[in-house]
């Protein structure tokens, strides 16, 4: 899910970028800094939108750099039980497949793939239904159920299940090609 | 021996009561407390077994052993009588028992009874029959008894005995004491026959009260008796008893030794146990049907046979033929055997009223093998069947009901403490089956739960049996016991109590019981470490292979090889790693970029193809990449440099400080290319060791361990003492003999084979207390150590020879050569490998080069003067002044004026600062020995280019050159320039290094490399190394 909030940082800045564009000097480095980061707590930091504010500098002793605690808003996303995600598949073995939703890693497991889907080894590995009309492969686009997440410090990794009700492909790559 | 006392008593009072109402007489005595009969008769009837048993073990075989048991029993129920007169008794005795035994499979369990009148009667006969010869004894032997137990504390006993009065039956420190002794492998029983015996010979001489033999007890028995004395005497002369050491049992665990293992094996259906005897030994198999009367259970197993044989047998070929591999199990298939032309049968159970297909007398149904053995075949104590077996056993389709046999067994193992307050559980027993709640309050076997679902009670009591640990897809749970312990991962699926986990370091699936598994937050594969080794680690295996730890099991690793191209995966144990390599190495790739740890490179060929990842590890070359979308070795990676390609810039390399590795980034980016490289810029060994030594007695070979390569003394080993032209002296290491050896016939077995980095001493003693300061700067393990590392050995080396030439430089190396050069030193790296003085020699000219010309700056830019400085600045070498006199005579000018040692002070700031504070303290610290020249003294100075002239020093400056006079000129010379004269005999000196450097003295000796010197000032006499005392000059 995702979650627009105010999230706050102390900016360390190197003093040769004290001058005219301070800010904007600061306003890079936050994006550059805080974007694609994941924190437990809030999950992927997807996008900063605005910076709410700059607080006053302090500088430390020694270094001469410059801290600034900076709020700013941002778009997080992370990702919870229950929740239906869209993902990309990435790879398929005969575990299951690992689907890519956003920066989240999502494995579903061929115990959480419906009975009748079964693992093609082969030059792509898939998973088929017995008609074959069904085809799970990479780049297949998938809708799954978070069933269970792990938060580590730097990574969020979920499991899902495409075993439930309107859960499965949404798109096949072979179709659109 | 109380017991069989009080049975006696019973025995008498049965004797004298047997009119009376005998079964109720029965009943009493079964009555009896379980402890009390169970610890001590179980003595009484290890004693008498013996000789029943002895006799007809050649008979028994497999079955009979529980008939074994069961007489035992019985025995023991007679054999209070039959202790005391056994002449009387023994031998109807048996023949008593070799009748009943056919009859009945009796089984009298210690604490519970169950037996029917008949059976009482049969039990009840023979101490009936006995009573004839009985009555004649029983009173003498009451009266034996008396005097021998008089003093006991438990003569009376009570129609029912209380748990007090049971304590009080515990031996005391009043009774005999128990006593182990050791007696021959094998013939504990023997052992134990003999002391009775010898005690029926000897009679009362014989003290001991008691002698047992416990069958699970190998290799000791048991003797009663008061004193330790009495035991040996008892066991003295009996060859089959080592009555050497005698243990006391202590008191409390007196009674352990005796007491009968309580044997309430609860074994009821769909138990799973394992078989004991046989082919199926081992094996897992299922109750299906139990017989507590017969003690025989029916069980149900995967059919070990083979179809062939038994196709053979029936048709009668060859069936005599010993079997002579084992069966793998197999489930039995009708059709297959028909085919083999076995005639099946089917035939329908009488009981049960199920049918069986039955081929050669063996039942079999639905593929299993239903096998009726008896219950002492099987043990069903600490079974836990592996998932395997499980799953072997669970044939397709029937599901439901594995899964409860496995629990029943599951139950059976828990640990104490299994549930939690908190814990989601599930009933899955009983009329609640499948309510869910969670666990509230546990108390011993009851667990209260709080239910989940509405409209009950709030909280319900189970038994512990009736509940399993419940988890539902998406938990994040730890593996608390098993094979798997330590993992965790997320619950993928929940099959009723078993779980599907995927593990999240290996992001495999695992199958595991949801009891062996609590919920957890924690992230581990488990066991990470074992010993100095973690997950991860780079390690060197004990064949000179290494590899990546990618997975810690219980004992072992699994490392992924350092083989590209082949990803190799090998179970390690412990010991069979040999280190861990902890160098942060680079390497090139493909376009000669460096690569170093952290980097993210992609492979561009081999099998892993366009994977990514980060460097985690680099050795020879070798890159361990973690890709995190690789799956497999957990997501290690394992290329060649020279096959991958650094993604974006080098993070490893902008870690470090940029000057060091842009001027020693080539030198270093590929370590293990090095050796090849320098080998033909290295100045061969030879040359440079060889060069200049003709005619001095003392030069760098001296004291060195060398190995003789050729010639007579071919192999030994020594160490040199002289040099003499071509002639090596060379006192043998394993002889106590000095031989003379050509100098080409012998090997340095050491001092080129001692690589710098591996002795530290080198450099780093207490000599040098500034070369610890560089070492942050460049970590231990670096190339980047080795220029610096150069220049000692260099000093070792190249200068060494100029050293010798000069030995009145005081700063010479050598003494660092020396002190290092210590035998142990030496002889501890006894590979000489040719491979390495190359490297050596190679590092050398480097700096060498510099050296020769603008020795400072050479140093500078090694970035590491003061440690090279310091590694010659402190060392006077002691055994440099033993050639006197010749030395100065030998100016080989320029070659080697700017290679002696001396040039360092040039780098200004290092030796200058000894020179500039000539403090006491300096000297009396005697570690930083800087001691330079002092003013007064005379020198020699060498100039290139001009002929040495000696001048006096008359002042030191603070750059460590000095002020000469030379005849009426001053000049300032570099202490490179300059060398000490040796003084004379009855020459005025000085001091110029140690504690009492400054001090001026004179040399009234020279013995050797010592001078004997008288000092001025307290006029004491020492001796003094001859390089430090530098002539005064006599002005």
């Amino acid at each position: 899910m995702f979650f627009h909030m105010v999230l706050e940082r102390n900016m360390q800045l190197h003093p040769r970028y004290f001058g005219p564009h301070l800010h904007e000097k600061l306003t890079t480095k936050l994006v550059k800094d805080v974007e694609g980061t994941c924190s437990g707590k809030h999950g992927f930091v997807v996008a900063v939108t605005k910076v709410e504010s700059i607080g006053k500098g302090l500088i430390r002793e020694g270094t001469g750099f410059v801290t600034f605690p900076v709020k700013y808003q941002c778009v997080v996303f992370r990702p919870f039980r229950g929740e239906i995600l869209e993902a990309v598949v990435t790879l398929v073995n005969k575990m299951g497949f690992f689907a890519e939703a956003g920066p989240v890693n999502i494995f579903v497991s061929n115990h959480l793939i419906p009975d009748d889907m079964e693992f093609q080894s082969g030059d792509i590995p898939n998973y088929t239904t017995s008609d074959g009309s069904v085809k799970i492969q990479k780049d297949s686009e998938v809708r799954l159920k978070i069933i269970g997440v792990r938060v580590d410090a730097a990574e969020i990794f979920c499991i899902g299940t495409i075993k439930d009700d309107f859960l499965g492909v949404i798109n096949d790559p072979d179709a659109t090609a | 021996m109380a017991r069989g006392r009080r049975d006696e008593y019973e025995e008498e009072e049965e004797d004298e009561e047997e009119e009376e109402d005998l079964e109720e007489e029965d009943e009493e005595e079964e009555e009896e407390p379980a402890g009390r009969r169970g610890g001590k008769k179980r003595r009484r009837s290890d004693f008498i077994d013996d000789v029943a048993v002895e006799d007809e073990d050649e008979e028994e075989e497999e079955e009979e052993e529980e008939d074994v048991g069961d007489r035992r029993r019985r025995n023991r129920k007679r054999s209070g009588s039959q202790f005391f007169d056994i002449e009387a008794t023994v031998m109807s005795d048996e023949e008593e028992e070799e009748e009943e035994e056919g009859e009945d499979d009796f089984f009298v369990d210690g604490g519970a009874e169950l037996r029917d009148d008949e059976e009482r009667a049969i039990h009840r006969r023979p101490s009936i029959l006995m009573q004839p010869e009985d009555q004649l004894d029983v009173d003498e032997l009451r009266q034996q008894l008396h005097e021998r137990y008089a003093r006991s504390s438990h003569i009376e006993y009570g129609e029912e005995a209380t748990e007090v009065e049971q304590q009080a039956l515990l031996p005391s420190v009043k009774d005999p004491k128990l006593w182990m002794v050791k007696c021959m492998m094998g013939h504990e029983r023997e052992a134990a026959i003999c002391l009775m015996q010898k005690y029926f010979d000897k009679g009362a001489e014989l003290h001991i009260r008691s002698a047992i033999a416990l069958d699970h007890l190998k290799n000791y028995i048991y003797v009663e008796a008061d004193k330790e004395a009495h035991v040996k005497e008892a066991c003295k002369g009996l060859r089959n008893i080592f009555s050497m050491k005698v243990q006391l049992v202590p008191i409390k665990e007196m009674t352990d030794v005796l007491s009968v293992e309580s044997k309430s094996i609860d074994l009821t259906r769909d138990t799973w146990v394992r078989m004991k005897l046989g082919i199926y030994k081992g094996d897992l198999a299922k109750v299906v049907d139990v017989d507590n009367v017969r003690q025989r259970v029916t069980v149900k197993l995967i059919p070990r046979i083979d179809l062939q044989t038994i196709a053979n047998k029936l048709e009668g070929r060859d069936v005599g033929k010993k079997r002579t591999f084992l069966p793998p199990p197999r489930f039995f298939n009708t059709d297959e055997a028909r085919e083999m032309h076995i005639r099946v049968e089917r035939r329908r159970d009488s009981n049960t009223g199920e049918y069986f297909e039955m081929v050669d007398n063996m039942a079999f149904k639905d593929g299993f093998l239903y096998k009726s053995v008896s219950m002492k075949s099987i043990s069903s104590q600490n079974i836990q069947p592996t998932f395997d077996e499980l799953e072997k056993f669970r044939k397709p389709g029937d599901d439901a009901d594995g899964d409860l046999a496995s629990l029943s067994t599951l139950f059976s193992n828990r640990k104490k403490g299994h549930f939690m307050k908190g814990d989601a559980v599930i009933v899955v027993r009983g009329d609640l089956k499948n309510l869910m709640g969670w666990v509230e309050k546990v108390e011993e076997e009851n667990v209260h739960i709080r239910p989940k679902m509405a409209g009950l009670p709030k909280t319900l009591a189970f038994n512990e049996k009736e509940l399993c640990k419940y988890f539902k897809p998406g938990d994040h749970v730890k593996v608390i016991s098993g094979i798997q312990e330590g993992t965790t991962g997320m619950v993928v699926k929940v099959e009723s109590h078993v779980l599907i986990m995927l593990s999240d370091t290996t992001k495999e699936h695992i199958r595991v019981f949801a009891d062996n598994v609590v919920e957890s937050s924690e992230v581990t594969s488990g066991v990470t470490k074992i010993g100095d080794y973690e997950l991860h680690d780079l390690v060197l295996l004990d064949n000179m292979s290494f590899g990546v730890i990618i997975r810690v099991e219980k004992e072992a690793f699994q490392v992924l090889k350092g083989i590209p191209d082949k990803p190799e995966v090998v179970l390690v144990k412990l010991r069979e790693i040999k280190n861990k390599i902890d160098r942060r190495t680079n390497a090139q790739d493909r376009y000669r970029n460096t690569v170093s740890m952290k980097d993210i490179v992609r492979v561009l060929e081999g099998p892993s193809k366009g994977k990514q990842g980060p460097v985690e590890h680099i050795h020879r070359g070798i890159l361990f990449i973690h890709d995190r979308h690789h799956l497999e070795h957990a997501g290690f990676i394992c290329a060649k440099a020279q096959s991958c390609i650094v993604v974006g810039g080098s993070l490893g390399s902008r870690d470090r400080s940029d000057s060091m590795d842009s001027r020693f980034g080539g030198l270093r980016s590929s370590d293990f290319l090095q050796s090849p490289m320098r080998l033909p810029r290295g100045r061969p060994p030879i040359d440079s060791g060889g060069r200049g030594r003709g005619g001095r007695g003392h030069d760098s070979m001296v004291g060195k361990c060398i190995k003789i390569r050729l010639g007579p003394f071919k192999g030994y080993r020594g160490r040199v003492t002289e040099v003499t032209g071509e002639l090596v002296r060379v006192e043998l290491d394993s002889q106590m003999k000095i031989v003379t050896v050509k100098r080409d016939q012998i090997a340095d077995t050491s001092s080129m084979a001692t690589p710098y980095r591996e002795t530290p001493r080198y450099g780093m003693g207490s000599e040098t207390p500034l070369h610890p300061s560089r070492t942050p700067l460049h970590p231990y393990m670096t190339p980047m150590r080795d220029p610096g590392a150069t220049p000692i050995h260099d000093g070792m080396r190249t200068p060494m020879r100029d050293r010798a030439w000069n030995p009145y430089v005081p700063m010479s190396p050598a003494r660092d050569n020396w002190e290092d050069g210590n035998p142990a030193t030496w002889g501890t790296s006894p590979q000489y490998q040719p491979g390495t003085p190359p490297i050596r020699s190679y590092e050398a000219p480097t700096p060498g080069s510099g050296w020769a010309n603008t020795p400072g700056g050479s140093y500078n830019e090694a970035g590491t003067p003061r440690e090279s400085s310091s590694g010659y600045g402190n060392a006077p070498s002691p055994y440099l002044p033993s050639t006197p006199g010749g030395q100065p005579m030998t100016p080989s000018s320029a070659s080697y004026l700017p290679g002696t040692p001396g040039g360092q002070p040039m780098t200004p700031g290092n030796v200058g600062l000894d020179i500039m504070s000539p403090t006491i303290e300096n000297y009396i610290s005697g570690e930083g020995e800087g001691g330079w020249y002092l003013p007064d003294i005379m020198v020699n100075v060498l100039r290139p280019g001009e002929d040495p002239h000696v001048g006096v020093v008359r002042e030191v400056l603070p750059d460590g050159s000095c002020k000469v006079s030379v005849g009426s000129t001053t000049l300032t010379a570099h202490p490179g320039e300059m060398e000490m004269v040796q003084p004379k005999k009855s020459d005025k000196i000085r001091i110029m290094s140690g504690a009492l450097r400054g001090s001026s003295g004179k040399l009234i000796g020279v013995d050797g490399s010592d001078g004997i010197v008288r000092l001025d000032d307290s006029l004491d006499v020492k001796i003094l190394d001859m390089v430090i005392l530098g002539k005064l000059s006599v002005q």
